[in-house]
Formats: structure tokens, C-alpha cells, sequence
């Protein structure tokens, strides 16, 4: 075995933002031509290990040391220099220029854009690798799966021979994973070392060695070949993984009627995609768990019943009353409560206190009002309230929701929307981003209202908080329902078939 | 490349910035702008000592003076409310010059034929035909952006320059010219429709003491009111508003004609409190110095009554300041703007701080 | 009235005032739209002109020379840029806020300058204006000749502009680098460079230009400065971007089609017909705010147009 150095070699790699230590120092290596991945869960200190080794964070200690070279990387411009390429999570591209342009720009010398020799070079890169892409497409128009490629040649063409992928499967389809994988193969056959981070066993099992971090330190370094996947997850999580577990809450009793049908629905989806029709009903104290990659209707699903937007075709029913139609105000006069997915764009007034935003959209309400003008002690009053039955870790009703964690500004919603919620409640990703113990509430309040009668519909990316949550399963692609289950005959390998779209039948 | 923003010096931005550290950024821009200005009463060939204290002296040094100061503060209060109330829900109405344009023109229109009438009937009306007059001329540009999606930015500046020729239409040789005059402007306007003076012996009227109520009223509004509270909303995040079902285009007109109306009043207070006719000289200049004076007012209307009369005490003083000691009184308009810019930069520069970058072993 | 105006010198010398007047607010919307195309609104073109046809007159009437004026001009409109660089770039203040005070300095300072420097500000002296430079033998061809190339130099500056501005925009590489700031800053960011630098440049860009409308309006039109002697020209400059959907050839257009309704409305005078002229004088804004109207939607805005770009760590 020679003895070249490793393509990548962190010693000691320490960061701190302030009192909290984000990475502890860290060791690992990556050779040439191998697949590593990057182990841990939320907040282990994965991304800011990869943001370190890109050059957009300076660690306080350790060093970076490059096919034997050590290197002080002060931004990403000496990261691409040395060879470090990384694709992000979210993708970083122009809408509006083509592939090509989304290359070359920030490239190259001289003052014409010399568009043939790059275009070559595209091409030859695209052909080492196996991938088709149109270097004059607008990236607008190009699939999920087809931006990654454009970041990835990206990278490969400012010479990177240490190439980051952040999460990338989190966007994809199981198919679109797969071809990724082959890619990615390719990649390490022709000795760049990729560097994998991810949270979901499936991916990592793919491997070559896996690094297993744990609130910012390294747990171990270890061959994937040699471990199982819940040998990993225990090191993942510091403790022995228990089997998801049934909700403890009793199913409720079918009621006679249902209190939410939806008839024949054809969303109004981007970019004028065809849809089926949805037909689902919902009885009261049920909760009926949505699962789906981001992309294939979910959110418009919620939108359209809240109010927001209005469905191309069909019809809502709420306990025998039409919903379609209506109003977003109306539709929430209803008892209709929307945790939207974007907590601070959608959710929050983000320099309002937490008492102000719990009255957003009820702010002209006879109950908050005293004569033309708002009752402050009232207001107050539904803030501490909110705080004190939501655990929210807050100063006062009075604090600005922009300091709030994202933990603590989900509850914010939820108190407001809970109250809101008499009959409906459409939830989507309730839990996404946010820590552990918060997730725990979350989940718990949501059982809790279905306890009480009311009915949810919950959207979550997260398998595993679906099955421990919902009485029904349904699996959203393309804008239609491709399958619905009880939980107790609902299994994950069934369910990711139908996310990608094999068994409904359904080409994207 | 940009190694350089690594290794050396970093404006790091800060999370939360308390009030003490913007209110001392911006106390200390200031005395640069003061600075800036003695340079400016240099370059004007005037000792910048004499010359401030003649300003001042202008302003405040005598009962009479005093008053006239808040007699040209006055519109400002009202133009500065008017930007204020905008500028809160981000609708950045610059056609406040128009629309103090529009409530004077709108005031007069409805007033002219009372000649003669009881002052019990012709100040409301001149009150409410200037709300009306502004309001209609502002909501026009909101109902631009609301319908056909053109900036207000835009739509309202060119509104600006669109009613001002439509003025001198009317008044150059046109229906409301003075019979046998040789001015752009109207005969004097009825006495039973001029706002009454204050006091003996100055020229303080009662357009003051409305401006002052304005300025109650609208805090009032913005604080403690629902259409305040989504005034605010719509300024700090309008999708969550959206989301809510909350119509933002009701917010937006409404908003828009609000803004409107506070500034037509300006226009009323001008021709009926102070000129005695409707010209363009007597209404121009007032809406874009309103801007400046509720930005630096910070966008709450106390701030805005301290401003304007700080403005207005610029304005009185400065015609004092070019007697004494020759500065072109059209200096106060550079010292308007020069205030307003480092305003803004200290404001803005309390935000951040200046950080060595850290080193790696 | 027809037959009057349809005579071949009439409609010849209104199409050669059609490019003569669209001169400075060409200048300035070209210099916008690169600066837009950035990512960077810059509402302060107004003052920015203002400030440089005044001191392109103050540097022509103190020297005698007007290339002097002109130099004087585009470094004017270069600093007041900087200024406005540094507040909202750097400082990231509101860009509409900043453009209205960069507006108000200019007409501030205009103002109090004239009359600080001139003792009789209402008599100043005038210059010997710019004249005109017919293109030898272009100049004799018919109908364009006399329309296009028997005007000044600056104004064949402009025209030159505008494939200068498309070639650097979309042929070159800096220029697509530029407009990626103003689609998706973080793309340049993220390959290691520098945003920042490059909206610094295309403001100062925009601003000399700015700068260099003004120069024409006192050093070519006008002899003299007054006050607001701009009246909109720069509000109009950015409404002209927007209905050219920030493209070069577009833009020419646009302004062409503003500046035809402002020398039809001098030759409508000057035939006597009886019009209130201030109709005619506020028609390309009634102009302008149709336009917008008809073009329903921001099409073709540079996607991160007014939104400051702030890099988040890792």
C-alpha cells in the first residue's frame, strides 16, 4: 500500500460559537477514491464541520491538511483552491441562467465569456460521470435531481477533488437517490474523495467508512462494511434505539359522519402539472398522517384547504358545511387552525412580541377590543397563558419572536392555532428543526387534541413521527393520494415505494 | 480575492441592538453632520459660530420668532405623519408633495363657492376637503399598486409632478386665477374661511393645534388600535398577514388614503393659515421634507412634532442667517439632507461591529 | 395642423429632437440598469444628475473648458454613488431611503452651491454649449443624416452605450458575474468572490452616468444651471428600466418613445397650437405610469433586486 498521503486529514478540528462547542476536537481521514459518510443527528455538528472544511468557518484549534498539506482555508475561495468542492443542501443556483451559466460564473480570466471552451469542458465532464445535462436549459426548468448534477459539475469544474455533498438525498426521489449513488460511485472510482453527511441509515449504509458524531465530538471511525445500521444508530444517539412504538392514545371511535370530506380536489399545482383527484374524509379525534418528498402536492394540500388558495376542481366539506370557496378568514372563523411549514415567513410576525403574535388575524375580534382599541390586558393575559400551557422558554409575553428559538417560536403558532382549531387542524412539519425535547411536547399536545375530538391532518418528512403518531397514513406523489393505510398495516419499505411513485402507476 | 475580508478587520452585524447603543451612534452622527455644515458655512464665506447662532436667533430668539417657527413646523407635522404612517407598513408613499397639492386644491374647489358664509361652516369644510383631497390623490396610487402592481415609489412620484402642472393649469390664466392679476395664484380667499390665529401678535394658527391632534391621534392609532396593529404587521412580515386571511389590499388603500389625508391638511393649514391663497409656492416643499422629518423622527409621531419643529425652526431661522451674515439661506436644505444621510449611517453603523477575524494556529 | 407637422424638415427635426432629448435620460438609465442588474436600487438618480450638470456648469464656466465640465461631472456622479454604496451596501440601509436623501442632498446642495458661488443667482453666466458634430459623410445621407448623425458628441456617447452596456452585460464575463449578484448573490459568494466589490462598481458606474445626463443637460442644452433644472428626468430614467425589462435595446426604445412625446410637444408650441402646454408637459408621466399599468408584472426584474446581500456563516 503506498504510502500517499490522505486526501483529507482533520487533526484536532475544535469550534466555538461563544460558550457552546460546536465541534470538539475532531480527527478523521478520508482517502482518495473513497465514499465517507458523515454520521449524526440535528445538532451534532456535522454542518459546521463541513463549513469549516469549505472555508466559510474558521475553527478556533486544529488543523486541515490536504493530500499532506496543511492549509489555513479563510474562505471558500482557498476551499475551491485546494481542491474542496461542496454541494449544499440548498442548492445555490440562478433560476434565470442556463447550466452553463450557473458553471462558468465566477470563472475563468479575461474579459469574454468564452462560452465554447467551457461548454467543452461541461461535456467532458458530464460523459466521465454518466450525466445528461443540457448546458442551455435555464436551470428553472430542470428537476431536483438534475440541479444536483449542476451543483455537483459545478464543483468538478473548478478541479475539486474533495467533494462535500450536504444531505443531498433529503430532496430526492428513492430512484433519483439511487442514480446519485452510481454517480457518486463513479466519483470516488476516479479517485475524488466524497464526503457523504446524512442522518438516514439507508444512505450511509452505502458507504465505505462512516464517522459518527455526537454533540460535536467524534464517537468512532469505522468501516461500513463491518457494522449494522443499528449498531450505528446507537452510536448515533448515545443510547439503545427503542422500536417506534404505538401512540398511547386508544383509537377513537368511528363517528357516523365524517367531519372533513374532500371530494374529487384537483390542486393547482406549479407549472401546470396535471393532477388527480384527491377523495379523503377525516372523522373527528383522527389524525391522518401525510407522507411525501417536499414537492408533491403536501403544501398545497393544506393551502387549499385553509383557505388560501383555491383548488382547480372539487370540493371541501367541513361536518356537512362547504369549505371550498371560502375565505382564509372564513375558513378559520370554522375552527380551522394552520401551522404553515415556513414557521417565520408564513407563521410569525417576527418583530411583534409572542402576545402580539397570538392574536395575528384576530386582531379585529369584539374579544380582544375595548370600544376602537385593542384590550393590551387581555392580549397579555393570552400570552402568559400561551407561555405558561406551552412551556415556551421565553422572558415574558412582551419578548420579540425574532429571539425565539425555533423550537420555542413553533409553540408560539401552535398555542395560537390549537386555540383557533375547535374541528380542524392542518399541520405541516410541525417538528422540523426542532430539538428533541420540544418535539416530545409537540408531539404529546398533538395527541392531546386529537384526545379532545379534533380532527389533524399532519404533513411531516419524518417517517418515523408519522407512524408514531397517526391513526392513517396517506402518501402524496404528484399531486394525488398514491396510497392509504391504517397504521397498523403501514411499513416503511411500502410507503417509500409510493413516495417515489411505484405502485400508483404515475410518471412525475 | 477576498481573503482580505478574513484575515484583518470585519463588520460583523449584531443580533440585537439595544436603543442606547443606535440613540448614542446617532447623537454622534449628528455632530459629524454639524461638523460637515460648519465646513459649509465656511465655504460660504461666514464664520460657521456667528452664523449658527444667527440661526438660532432666527428661530427661537424672540416670542414672535418662536411662534413663526411652529408656524412653518406645522405642515411638516402634518407631511411627517403622513410619511410615518406609510413608512411603518413599508408603503413608501414619496407622494406626499402631491398630495399636500391635492388637499389644498381639493379644499379650496369645495370652499371658494362659500365665500361669504359663517367660518362655522367654511373651516370644516376646508378640514374636510383637504382629508378628502389627499386621501382620494394618495389611493389612487394605491389602487395602482393593488390593481396593476406599479410601485408606489414610483406611481406616486410621478403623480407629483403630474398635479403640480395640473395647478398651474387651473391657475395660470385658468378658471381660478385672480381676475386681473398677473400671478399664478387665486384672489384671496374669504375671510370667514382663514384659520383663526392663537395669539395676538404672531401668526400662529389653528392648523397647529390640529397638527398636535393629529399627532395623538395617530399614535393612538398605531399602538393601540387593530388597524394599527396590522399596520405594523404589514411592515414587518405581510405573508403572515396573507396567511391569517387578512385582506392586505383593504390595509394597503386604507393606508394609503390615511397617509393622504394627513397630508392634505398640510396643504389647508398653508393656504388658509398662512398665504391666504392657493399658489404653488405655498404648498410646495413640504412633502419630502416630511419624509426626512419622520425618518429621523424614527417613524413614531412624537418623534415627527420634535423634527418638524426643529426643521421649522431651521427654515425661520435661516432667512434671519442670510440678513446677519450673508448664507444663502438655501443652505438648510443641504443641512436637511446631510443630517438625514448620517442619520441614517449612524443609525445603520450601531448595527454592527468592527471585529478582528480570528486566527487558526 | 396634420399637413403642418407632416412636412418632411418638421418630421425630421422632431425625430433629430427625439435622440437630442432622450440624451441625458438615456445616459442615466443605462447606468441604472447596470446598476439594478446588480441587484442595487438606486433611487438617488434624480439628485445624482442634479449634482452633476451643476458641477459639470460650475467646472465648464470657472475653466472654459467643457471636457472639464464633463470630467467634473462623472466624478461627481461617481462619489455621490460611493456615498450611496457605502449606506446601502455595506451598512445596508433601506435603498429607497437612502435614494431619497442622496435626492434631497442634490437638490440641497445644488441650490445653496449656485448661490454661495454666484453673486447674482438668477443671472448666471452662460457657457458656450457643446456643438453639434456631424459624422462626415454620414451626415449627408438622407433622413438618417440629419435625425442621427448631425447631433452632439455626448449624444453619440449614449447610442454608443447601449450595445457597449449589452456587450459587457451578456457577452462578457465580468458582466455575467455582475448579473449574478443581482439573481442569486450567494452563487458568486459561495465560489470565493466578492459581491460586494462588484455592486461597489456597477453603483459608481451608474452614478458617472447619472452624472454625465446632468453634464449634457447644462453643457448641451441649456447654458446655465437652475434648480431642479432635471425635473424628473432621473424618476423617469428608472421607470425607463422597468418598462425596458432591464435590457440594453428595450431601454433605448423606451426612451425614445418618452423623448418623441416631449419634442412633439416643443413643436406643437412652436406651430401654436392652442393645447395647454402643461398638459403636454405632464404627459410622459401620465405616459409613463400607463405603461407600467400595461405591462402587468415585474418580468425580467433581476430576481434579488433591492435585497441587501448578507452572507450567513456556514
Amino acid at each position: 500500500m503506498t504510502d500517499a498521503p490522505p486526501r483529507l486529514e482533520i487533526r484536532n478540528l475544535t469550534k466555538r460559537f461563544g460558550s457552546f462547542t460546536a465541534n470538539d476536537g475532531i480527527s478523521l481521514t478520508v482517502r482518495a477514491g473513497e465514499l465517507h459518510c458523515l454520521l449524526g443527528e440535528n445538532g451534532a455538528g456535522k454542518s459546521t464541520l463541513s463549513s469549516c472544511l469549505f472555508g466559510l468557518l474558521q475553527p478556533e484549534e486544529g488543523v486541515v491538511l490536504v493530500d499532506g498539506r496543511a492549509l489555513s482555508l479563510w474562505s471558500p475561495a482557498d476551499a475551491i483552491a485546494a481542491g474542496i468542492g461542496m454541494v449544499h443542501q440548498h442548492f445555490v443556483l440562478v433560476p434565470a441562467f442556463t447550466v452553463l451559466e450557473n458553471i462558468m460564473v465566477g470563472t475563468g480570466r479575461g474579459l469574454l465569456a468564452d462560452r465554447k471552451a467551457a461548454r467543452a469542458r461541461v461535456a467532458g465532464i458530464c460523459r466521465s460521470y454518466g450525466l445528461a445535462l443540457d448546458p442551455d436549459r435555464p436551470v428553472s426548468q430542470l428537476s431536483v435531481g438534475e440541479k444536483q448534477w449542476v451543483e455537483i459539475v459545478k464543483s468538478l469544474y473548478l478541479g475539486a477533488r474533495l467533494l462535500i455533498l450536504d444531505e443531498p438525498s433529503a430532496v430526492l426521489t428513492p430512484q433519483e437517490s439511487e442514480r446519485l449513488f452510481v454517480i457518486l460511485r463513479q466519483l470516488a472510482a476516479s479517485g475524488i474523495a466524497v464526503i457523504l453527511i446524512s442522518h438516514k441509515m439507508r444512505e450511509v449504509m452505502q458507504s465505505d467508512r462512516v464517522t459518527v458524531l455526537r454533540r460535536g465530538r467524534k464517537i468512532a471511525t469505522v468501516d461500513t462494511a463491518g457494522v449494522t445500521s443499528d449498531e450505528l444508530s446507537e452510536m448515533m444517539v448515545g443510547r439503545r434505539v427503542r422500536p417506534v412504538t404505538a401512540a398511547a392514545a386508544a383509537p377513537v371511535a368511528p363517528a357516523a359522519e365524517p367531519l372533513l370530506s374532500v371530494g374529487g380536489l384537483r390542486l393547482a399545482l406549479a407549472r401546470g402539472r396535471a393532477t388527480a383527484a384527491i377523495d379523503l374524509e377525516l372523522g373527528r379525534g383522527e389524525i391522518l398522517g401525510i407522507a411525501g418528498i417536499a414537492g408533491n402536492g403536501q403544501d398545497e394540500l393544506l393551502e387549499t384547504i385553509a383557505g388560501l388558495v383555491p383548488a382547480e376542481a372539487g370540493e371541501i366539506r367541513l361536518e356537512g358545511r362547504p369549505l371550498s370557496g371560502l375565505s382564509a378568514q372564513a375558513v378559520a372563523a370554522m375552527g380551522v387552525g394552520y401551522v404553515p411549514g415556513d414557521r417565520f415567513r408564513d407563521g410569525l410576525v417576527p418583530d411583534f412580541s409572542i402576545a402580539e403574535n397570538l392574536i395575528l388575524g384576530a386582531q379585529w375580534q369584539k374579544a380582544l377590543r375595548r370600544g376602537p382599541l385593542i384590550d393590551a390586558a387581555a392580549v397579555q393575559a393570552r400570552g402568559e397563558a400561551a407561555i405558561a400551557g406551552f412551556a415556551i422558554a421565553a422572558s415574558g409575553p412582551v419578548m420579540r419572536c425574532a429571539r425565539l428559538s425555533g423550537g420555542n417560536a413553533q409553540k408560539v403558532i401552535l398555542a395560537r392555532e390549537f386555540a383557533k382549531a375547535r374541528r380542524l387542524l392542518l399541520c405541516n412539519q410541525p417538528t422540523r428543526g426542532v430539538d428533541v425535547g420540544a418535539t416530545e411536547f409537540i408531539h404529546a399536545e398533538l395527541l392531546r387534541k386529537r384526545g379532545e375530538g379534533c380532527a389533524i391532518l399532519l404533513v411531516s418528512e419524518e417517517i418515523d413521527d408519522l407512524l408514531a403518531l397517526s391513526d392513517r397514513i396517506a402518501v402524496m406523489f404528484g399531486g394525488g393520494i398514491a396510497g392509504l393505510f391504517r397504521r397498523d398495516e403501514a411499513d416503511v419499505a411500502r410507503i417509500g415505494r409510493l413516495m417515489a411513485g411505484q405502485g400508483a402507476g404515475q410518471a412525475a | 480575492m477576498s481573503r482580505g475580508a478574513f484575515s484583518g478587520w470585519r463588520l460583523e452585524p449584531l443580533a440585537d441592538v439595544p436603543l442606547r447603543r443606535r440613540a448614542l451612534a446617532a447623537a454622534s452622527a449628528l455632530t459629524l453632520a454639524a461638523l460637515l455644515c460648519g465646513l459649509l458655512f465656511l465655504a460660504a464665506g461666514a464664520n460657521p459660530f456667528l452664523a449658527f447662532a444667527a440661526l438660532v436667533k432666527g428661530a427661537f430668539g424672540s416670542w414672535r420668532t418662536a411662534t413663526e417657527t411652529l408656524v412653518k413646523a406645522t405642515p411638516l407635522i402634518f407631511t411627517g405623519l403622513a410619511a410615518a404612517v406609510a413608512f411603518r407598513a413599508r408603503l413608501w408613499n414619496i407622494g406626499a408633495e402631491g398630495q399636500v397639492f391635492a388637499g389644498a386644491m381639493f379644499a379650496y374647489w369645495v370652499q371658494h363657492g362659500l365665500a361669504g358664509q359663517p367660518m362655522a361652516l367654511q373651516l370644516p369644510v376646508v378640514v374636510l376637503g383637504a382629508m378628502a383631497g389627499g386621501a382620494l390623490y394618495a389611493a389612487l396610487a394605491g389602487v395602482l399598486r393593488t390593481a396593476f402592481r406599479i410601485d408606489e415609489v414610483i406611481s406616486t412620484v410621478m403623480l407629483n409632478y403630474i398635479i403640480v402642472y395640473m395647478l398651474s393649469m387651473l391657475l395660470l390664466k385658468g378658471p381660478w386665477s385672480e381676475a386681473g392679476g398677473f400671478f399664478e395664484q387665486t384672489a384671496k380667499v374669504d375671510p370667514g374661511s382663514i384659520l383663526p390665529a392663537l395669539f395676538p401678535g404672531s401668526r400662529l394658527h389653528l392648523g397647529f393645534l390640529l397638527a398636535l391632534a393629529a399627532a395623538f391621534l395617530v399614535q393612538v392609532l398605531i399602538t393601540r388600535t387593530p388597524l394599527g396593529y396590522e399596520i405594523r404587521a404589514m411592515g414587518s412580515n405581510l405573508r403572515a398577514l396573507q396567511v391569517q386571511g387578512t385582506s392586505t389590499v383593504r390595509i394597503v388603500l386604507v393606508v394609503m388614503a390615511l397617509s393622504g389625508l394627513l397630508a392634505g391638511l398640510a396643504g389647508a393649514t398653508e393656504v388658509y393659515g398662512v398665504h391666504y391663497r392657493l399658489k404653488s409656492g405655498a404648498v410646495a416643499g413640504y412633502g419630502y421634507a416630511g419624509i426626512v422629518v419622520a425618518i429621523l423622527g424614527g417613524l413614531r409621531p412624537w418623534g415627527v412634532v420634535c423634527a418638524a419643529i426643529l426643521f421649522g425652526a431651521l427654515v425661520n431661522g435661516a432667512t434671519y442667517m442670510q440678513i446677519a451674515t450673508g448664507v444663502p439661506s438655501a443652505l438648510i436644505y443641504a443641512i436637511e439632507a446631510i443630517i438625514l444621510l448620517f442619520y441614517l449611517a449612524g443609525w445603520a453603523a450601531s448595527g454592527f461591529r468592527l471585529r478582528r477575524a480570528a486566527h487558526v494556529r | 395642423m396634420f399637413a403642418e407637422l407632416m412636412e418632411a424638415s418638421v418630421v425630421i427635426s422632431v425625430l433629430a429632437a427625439t435622440i437630442r432629448i432622450a440624451t441625458p435620460v438615456l445616459l442615466a438609465a443605462l447606468g441604472e440598469l447596470v446598476a439594478e442588474r446588480a441587484g442595487v436600487y438606486n433611487m438617488g438618480v434624480e439628485g445624482t444628475m442634479l449634482m452633476g450638470a451643476f458641477t459639470a456648469y460650475l467646472a465648464a464656466s470657472a475653466s472654459g473648458s467643457l471636457w472639464l465640465g464633463v470630467g467634473a461631472a462623472l466624478m461627481t456622479g461617481a462619489l455621490a454613488s460611493l456615498v450611496f454604496a457605502f449606506l446601502v451596501i455595506t451598512l445596508r440601509i433601506e435603498q429607497i431611503v437612502t435614494g431619497l436623501a442622496i435626492n434631497l442632498l442634490g437638490s440641497g446642495l445644488t441650490v445653496f452651491w449656485l448661490r454661495a458661488a454666484f453673486a447674482d443667482a438668477d443671472q448666471t453666466p452662460t457657457i458656450p454649449l457643446f456643438a453639434a458634430l456631424p459624422l462626415p459623410g454620414l451626415a449627408d445621407l438622407p433622413w438618417i443624416g440629419p435625425v442621427v448623425f448631425q447631433q452632439k458628441a455626448l449624444t453619440y456617447v449614449a447610442l454608443l452605450a447601449v450595445p457597449a452596456v449589452w456587450f459587457f452585460l451578456f457577452r462578457t464575463r465580468p458582466g455575467l458575474d455582475l448579473r449574478c449578484c443581482g439573481e442569486n448573490p450567494k452563487a458568486l459568494d459561495i465560489k470565493g468572490h466578492s459581491v460586494a466589490a462588484r455592486q461597489y462598481a456597477a453603483v459608481v458606474f451608474g452614478g458617472a452616468m447619472a452624472g454625465l445626463g446632468g453634464a449634457f443637460l447644462t453643457l448641451a442644452a441649456s447654458a446655465r444651471f437652475v434648480p431642479e433644472i432635471t425635473n424628473g428626468r432621473g424618476w423617469l430614467a428608472i421607470v425607463i428600466v422597468i418598462a425596458g425589462m432591464w435590457r440594453p435595446v428595450p431601454v433605448l426604445l423606451a426612451t425614445l418613445a418618452f423623448s418623441f412625446l416631449d419634442a412633439l410637444q416643443l413643436q406643437i408650441q412652436g406651430i401654436g397650437i392652442t393645447v395647454p402646454y402643461q398638459l403636454l408637459l405632464a404627459a410622459p408621466y401620465v405616459f409613463a405610469l400607463v405603461v407600467l399599468a400595461l405591462r402587468r408584472s415585474h418580468s425580467g426584474a433581476p430576481a434579488r433586486l433591492g435585497i441587501a446581500y448578507r452572507r450567513e456563516g456556514g
